[in-house]
């Protein structure tokens, strides 16, 4: 049946400053990729990205975003994310790029790769810990992984923002 | 002043496996007796791409081939990927230093036009 099709970015906001990070929000990102849209594209571009394009989840800890494409251009679009140096949020410009890690036709298929992508970076962090209480909590996330999918998100989060601290 | 105009055949046009386009233009100003050298015609039109398709478009390979500067006609080559955006942005382009202005395009065709 006739469906409205779009692709959805899951992309990770990689800043020098890890504490400028937390200044993220999601008006800030949606003026930076319409911004470099139109610089890169043009008109053509900013038209394409004004009705269809929108920041659907941001997570200002880890630095993961998911943006939304229409399914016809998320290809020119994407082209000009590489181009994005620095976001402009709350009066502070916090100097970055875009990795994008996965492309997905729905929020429910991003979200199942994030949280499998979370569990893999918290195995990654376990030999890097650098005293034994973070290795605890590291082993404790990790164990609540494998035993629910439930709560996964919330300490993962939490973990993290313990790690760059 | 008449000016021959071809018709093009798009849907061949489109099939055509050489890969270069070739446009043959004629730019109509409000006042005739300005007439603009290769080198500004050249950026207008590249300022028109870059105002249409932003960067990637201000990078688009097109020469000009013959400039008339008498009858302001031109002939410009565009590899084939190209043609859609040069053609959108020479529509698009609606004033010259603050006059108004049009392009006419006389003909499209994938083998170098004759005279």
């Amino acid at each position: 049946m006739v469906r409205v099709k779009s692709r959805y970015l899951l992309c990770e906001v990689n800043a020098t400053d890890r504490n400028l990070l937390l200044q993220l929000d999601d008006r800030a990102v949606t003026a930076a990729v319409k911004d470099v849209v139109q610089r890169i594209h043009g008109d053509y571009g900013a038209a394409l990205c004004s009705f269809g394009f929108s920041v659907k989840y941001l997570n200002a800890v880890t630095g993961i975003i998911f943006l939304r494409f229409p399914k016809r251009c998320y290809k020119l679009l994407w082209s000009a994310l590489p181009f994005i140096t620095s976001i402009e949020a709350r009066g502070k410009k916090i100097t970055c790029f875009l990795n994008c890690i996965y492309v997905g036709g729905t929020i429910r298929t991003c979200q199942k790769f994030l949280i499998r992508y979370n569990a893999h970076q918290l195995r990654r962090m376990l030999p890097k810990c650098k005293n034994e209480e973070e290795r605890r909590d590291v082993q404790q996330a990790i164990l609540d992984c494998c035993l629910t999918r439930n709560h996964t998100d919330e300490s993962e989060d939490a973990l993290e923002s313990e790690e760059d601290e | 002043m008449s000016c021959e105009t071809a018709l093009p055949n798009l849907e061949a046009l489109k099939k055509d496996s050489a890969p270069e386009r070739y446009l043959k233009i004629r730019l109509e100003l409000e006042k005739q007796e300005v007439s603009l050298s290769e080198v500004q015609l050249r950026f207008f039109i590249v300022s028109g791409l870059k105002s249409l398709h932003g960067e990637v478009g201000a990078a688009l390979n097109f020469d000009v081939l013959r400039h008339d500067e008498a009858s302001n006609i031109t002939v410009l080559k565009v590899p084939k990927e190209g043609l859609v955006k040069l053609w959108s942005s020479l529509t698009l382009l609606g004033s010259y230093m603050e006059q108004r202005c049009a392009f006419r395009v006389l003909q499209v065709s994938s083998n170098p036009p004759d005279s």
